[in-house]
């Protein structure tokens, strides 16, 4: 194997690995700039996306938890992949709407620390819940070989065979297809939109925004929603590619947070180097030195904090 | 502790807490003492209550070890308050000062000496160790970043040990080469005392582990009782309630939380050592965020802030976990229920059990102005 | 050693009277009825007061410690229900209890047997808080459970300290009748050593001599060993290793450890992976499409794994500790009895672990004619047997480590798989051509410790 195509294989499992993370980490670090609102529960969300997705796409056998002794021993749709991709982020962004609502807005007032327990809890109940409906046991979310919305049909498993590369899961382009659209919307939606004026501006100076008499609560919901469903979509991909189980939402989270505090609290371009920094660090770890491969990842992180407190593309005034 | 920068601020200090409680800090500081020896007395008495005791403890079901593992937990509750209940600062990183010790304090009784007092001092020295580099790195950022950042570094502190390091920790096995010696082994002064085993039946405290375990807590409730009343506490108090204003007096914020996390990280690696003194072993789990989340929710809903509510929490949570939560109709869902519980403290009850045990006593006892304090300390 | 249970507890001095007095009565029936046999039925006077011995009241408690949470659930709770049924048939009769001489289907030595349970989650330090309270407050005299050598090894080692009997049900790792070993615990499962040995010459004979091969391991003392054994079993069958590969625990995404696999020119992969780890990398390999070019070798598999792998198990080679398909008498009629117990349900291989495990003790208890566990543990010491459906067995007494045969299995497709059955077996390697001498490999480094 020649040290180019080392490089490149290298580079795509990096690309792959970090997809999943800068989906999850979007969301965080939207949340984080503009409401100073930090969601240990964002995990969660990836969670109830994973789930939904597993139950959308296909049919699945159950054989622990209350949904078994209930006497559901089959359940879920069966619809395929595509749609999931679809249903899922609009009923996150949905739970995401009443997070904001419900959990979020009572507590911006509170300290810091009571938001982080309360989403910390929050977290653990949902966590148990599925743990409680569904066993503890990991599924298997087993992408059809093909999947199609009307006239639309894709062939989603297999290998396929890259010049230099040499072959690889043709489902992990995917992967990588569908963060770049997905980042390069919201990238256009923060960017160009009214609603993204005062978002950027609500990551700048909250207080200020407020005092000019711009309504926010409305752009709150939303920013919340967006990154709901940013998760969604990130548990739907995430959980073709792990194996499915309650612990989970925990698992994203950590490495996530790492991804928002390299790129920089309430930068999208930030979240996208941080993740992608941190897929490159673990898939060239893997190469090299496969034993410290989780570990990198911190002592990456622990380098950037020391050498530039407010992550790689924050900005200076963010950092309290 | 009460070097010239840390005697300078007193006053300041002072001036930050609300007056009221001030003059409540000076009549406490008297009774100081006496802190100290009702802890020891509580100490005492409850194994007896606890597994001894007629009709009480068949109710309780109540068993020895879980009694010394309380008290670990309770000295690992009060470290942690120090920190979250008088800086406000938050921690998801603690299970790398618990856990690192016990590794610490296991290594050192498998290769050097398996004295129980040894092998804490050493536990302990390496949590402190840790906790200032630890320490150092989260408090590059402030506020929310710190809770992150420690939940990441413990995290990198457990995938330490799992891997690169097992060829000292014994991997996902968990370390299982302690050897816990005798009580005074190196001690020339205790020659009468130094071939006691830990096990020893000792009449109403259970054993000589008990005795060790419970010494140490009275030990570790006296420093933090000091520490809250020196000049530290002081400013501990200040920066929580106002952050701003305690740098505008010109304290060295920065300094003193990094002190009160090296101070919690420590009472971390006492306990931590102790746990390993107790149980001969050391399980990977210990530096898993998990132990973090649990010291988090034993102290919120023991009470943030009091002294004797995190070690309640303590108590409860493993009382529940291991006594309550093993009856077949609770046990698939007690983490749930822990969970539903915990939101609802911090939604509503702030103050947590002994928050609420200090509101209740209030409402049964005359109120007078007094009492709604006492519930603080 | 810091040993709480034996502290002068109220209960401990009801246990000594109440025993005193049982032991009185037990000894006089005894002698009545069985004319003095053995010496007297459960007389446990001859003994000190060692661990929970002697057993007090009419009653003796075992504890078993599953996990009953988190990703072993499912077979922790089939475990359990192979202990329930165990109990009842010890209590009441049935099942093996009839077929087995020394068990009398009233109870072991004339009490009747009660069991406490705990929920270990898969975790050492929570699997250890719930055998301590089992020991300190429900005096259990045994322990049975497992299903992560981690779990099984913390468990052991606290048996030791106390003096309580430790069955290990599923724990594969060499060390726990190697390193870590201890006079108190007992192991029937086989290890990752005999897995290596029972599949190179099945594995070889089907793929063909000369391969070159790749191995990824999960970075802990099982994989290590897992890995260890494969090379050295599969060199002797003539082919040779390219590559080693450590994974650390817990990695979600194999994909970088495949690709290098899959371009390393290698014929065969071996994914050392258990548990959550064995389905990742297992699913991960498929989806690269790694089983097209490759054969793939999954040395230990277990019924959750197969369940989250789902069709990616089809055609792939492994061994399982038992297997309902097995053919003999002990095993189809523990399929029977199982199923009828338990609504049609087909038991998992550590379900027949748990429920052998506990007989086995009950049965050396009984031979032991008392519950002081050296005694107890002398019985079950070079124990020979035959009636767990694993042909001729030998407890072996320098290690503790059950000379058993080993099932070779291949993973069945999609469509075949039914709820409880997702293995064809290939062959039961016969206890004769695996193992190892007292002297020689894991069994080197086990010294058991003290029976006192």
């Amino acid at each position: 194997m020649s040290i180019v195509s080392q490089l490149a294989t290298i580079l795509l499992n990096g690309l792959q690995q970090g997809a999943i993370y800068v989906l999850v980490a979007i969301g965080l670090s939207i949340i984080l700039g503009t409401l100073k609102f930090v969601n240990f529960a964002h995990g969660a969300l990836y969670l109830i996306g994973t789930y939904l997705g597993l139950l959308i796409t296909l049919t699945i056998r159950v054989s622990d938890g209350k949904l078994a002794e209930w006497g559901f021993g089959q359940v879920g749709l069966g619809w395929g992949f595509l749609p999931a991709l679809i249903i899922v982020p609009i009923i996150v962004f949905g739970v995401g709407l009443l997070m904001e609502r419900f959990v979020a807005r009572p507590f911006y007032d509170r300290p810091d620390t009571d938001q982080i327990l309360l989403t910390f809890g929050l977290a653990i109940v949902v966590q148990e819940a599925f743990k409680i409906l569904f066993g503890g046991q990991s599924y298997n979310f087993a992408r059809p070989a093909r999947t199609s919305l009307g006239p639309l049909e894709l062939q989603l498993s297999g290998p396929i065979s890259l010049p230099v590369v040499g072959t690889i899961g043709i489902w992990r382009l995917y992967v990588i297809a569908i963060t770049a659209v997905l980042v390069a919307l919201v990238y256009l939606l923060i960017e160009y939109t009214d609603f993204g004026l005062v978002v950027r501006a609500g990551t700048r100076d909250a207080e200020m925004v407020r005092l000019l008499g711009v309504k926010i609560t409305r752009p709150y919901l939303m920013v919340f929603g967006v990154g709901a469903a940013l998760a969604g979509i990130a548990g739907v991909v995430g959980g073709t590619l792990y194996a499915v189980n309650p612990n989970i939402g925990m698992d994203v989270l950590v490495p996530s947070f790492l991804v928002v505090v390299i790129g920089g609290v309430g930068s999208i371009r930030g979240a996208v180097v941080g993740g992608i920094l941190i897929g490159l660090t673990l898939s060239s770890l893997v190469a090299v030195a496969p034993q410290w491969s989780q570990v990198g990842i911190y002592v990456l992180a622990a380098i950037i904090l020391l050498t530039r407190p407010q992550g790689l593309l924050g900005s200076e005034e963010v950092a309290p | 502790m009460n070097d010239e920068t840390a005697e300078q601020p007193t006053g300041d200090g002072g001036s930050v807490v609300e007056s009221g409680r001030v003059s409540m800090w000076e009549r406490v500081g008297d009774s100081e003492r006496s802190v100290v020896a009702l802890t020891a007395i509580v100490v005492a008495i409850f194994p007896w209550l606890f597994v001894r005791a007629p009709v009480i403890s068949d109710l309780l079901q109540g068993y020895q070890s879980l009694a010394s593992l309380i008290l670990i937990w309770g000295i690992f509750a009060l470290g942690f308050n120090l920190l979250l209940g008088y800086t406000g600062l938050l921690s998801f990183g603690h299970a790398a000062f618990w856990g690192g010790a016990a590794y610490a304090a296991g290594i050192f009784s498998a290769s050097v000496s398996g004295s129980p007092i040894l092998m804490v001092l050493f536990g302990t020295l390496f949590a402190v160790l840790l906790a200032w580099i630890l320490g150092f790195v989260s408090l590059r950022r402030g506020g929310i970043y710190f809770s992150i950042l420690t939940l990441a570094f413990g995290q990198m502190a457990y995938y330490l040990a799992l891997s690169p390091l097992q060829g000292l920790t014994n991997g996902e096995n968990g370390f299982t080469d302690v050897t816990v010696g005798n009580l005074f082994g190196f001690l020339d002064a205790f020659a009468a005392f130094e071939s006691i085993p830990l096990n020893t039946p000792v009449p109403l405290l259970g054993d000589w582990l008990y005795i060790f375990v419970g010494a140490i807590t009275v030990l570790c409730v006296a420093a933090v009782v000091r520490i809250l009343h020196s000049p530290y506490g002081l400013v501990f108090k200040a920066i929580r309630e106002n952050e701003q204003r305690a740098s505008f007096v010109g304290l060295n914020v920065w300094r003193y939380k990094l002190m009160a996390f090296i101070l919690s990280g420590a009472f971390a690696g006492v306990a931590g050592s102790l746990f390993v003194v107790h149980g001969s072993y050391v399980p990977v789990e210990s530096l898993y965020w998990t132990t973090s989340g649990e010291i988090v929710i034993m102290t919120v809903l023991g009470g943030v802030g009091s002294m004797v509510g995190p070690m309640v929490g303590a108590g409860v949570y493993l009382y529940v976990e291991n006594v309550v939560s093993a009856n077949s109709a609770i046990q698939p869902y007690w983490h749930l229920i822990l969970g539903l519980v915990f939101v609802a403290v911090i939604a509503l009850f702030p103050e947590g059990i002994w928050g609420i045990v200090g509101r209740l006593r209030d409402m049964i006892s005359t109120p007078s102005p007094d009492t709604e304090q006492e519930g603080d300390n | 050693m810091a040993n709480d249970g034996t502290g002068q507890t109220r209960r401990d001095v009801v246990k000594m009277t109440g025993a005193a007095g049982v032991a009185g009565i037990a000894g006089l029936t005894g002698c009545l009825s069985d004319g003095g046999g053995g010496g007297g039925g459960g007389n446990n006077g001859d003994y000190p007061a060692l661990g929970n011995f002697p057993v007090q009241g009419d009653k003796v408690t075992f504890g078993f410690n599953v996990p009953q949470s988190g990703p072993y659930a499912s077979e922790g709770k089939d475990e359990l229900r192979a202990y329930k049924l165990a109990v009842k048939h010890l209590n009441n009769g049935g099942g093996w209890v009839d077929n087995w001489e020394d068990l009398s289907g009233d109870g072991i030595l004339d009490k009747q047997v009660d069991y406490v349970t705990g929920d270990t989650g898969t975790d050492s330090d929570q699997a250890r808080k719930q055998a301590s309270r089992m020991i300190s407050r429900d005096n259990v005299m045994m322990i049975s459970g497992g299903s992560s050598s981690a779990v099984a090894i913390a468990v052991q080692g606290l048996c030791q300290q106390k003096k309580v009997m430790f069955m290990a049900c599923l724990t594969h790792s060499n060390d726990t009748t190697g390193k870590d070993c201890e006079r108190y615990g007992f192991r029937e499962m086989f290890n990752a050593y005999m897995t290596g040995q029972a599949l190179a010459p099945v594995v070889t004979k089907e793929y063909g001599k000369d391969l070159k091969f790749y191995q990824l391991y999960a970075d802990y003392s099982w994989g290590k060993t897992q890995q260890a054994s494969m090379k050295q079993f599969f060199e002797k069958e003539g082919w040779t290793q390219v590559n080693s590969v450590a994974t650390p625990l817990g990695t979600k995404d194999y994909n970088s450890y495949l690709s290098e696999a899959a371009n390393s020119g290698a014929d065969a992969l071996f994914l050392n992976h258990y548990g959550l780890d064995g389905a990742n990398s297992l699913k991960g390999a498929i989806q690269a499409g790694l089983d097209q070019n490759m054969e793939i070798v999954m040395p230990l598999y277990n019924r959750p794994m197969a369940q989250a792998a789902g069709g990616a198990i089809e055609g792939i080679y492994g061994t399982v500790a038992w297997d309902s398909q097995i053919d003999n008498e002990p095993s189809n009629s523990f399929t029977k009895f199982f199923g009828q117990e338990y609504n049609g349900r087909v038991p998992s291989g550590p379900a027949q672990l748990a429920y052998a495990q506990t007989l086995q003790y009950a049965a050396a208890a009984e031979r032991a004619g008392t519950f002081y566990p050296p005694e107890v543990i002398k019985q079950l010491e070079g124990h020979e047997y035959s009636n767990l459906g694993m042909e001729q067995e030998t407890m072996r007494k320098c290690d503790h480590q059950a000379q058993r045969a080993v099932p070779v299995v291949k993973g069945l497709p999609k469509s075949e798989q039914k709820s409880g059955k997702y293995f064809e077996i290939v062959q039961i390697t016969s206890r004769d051509k695996l193992g190892y001498e007292c002297g020689q490999g894991p069994a080197a480094e086990c010294d058991l410790g003290p029976y006192k």
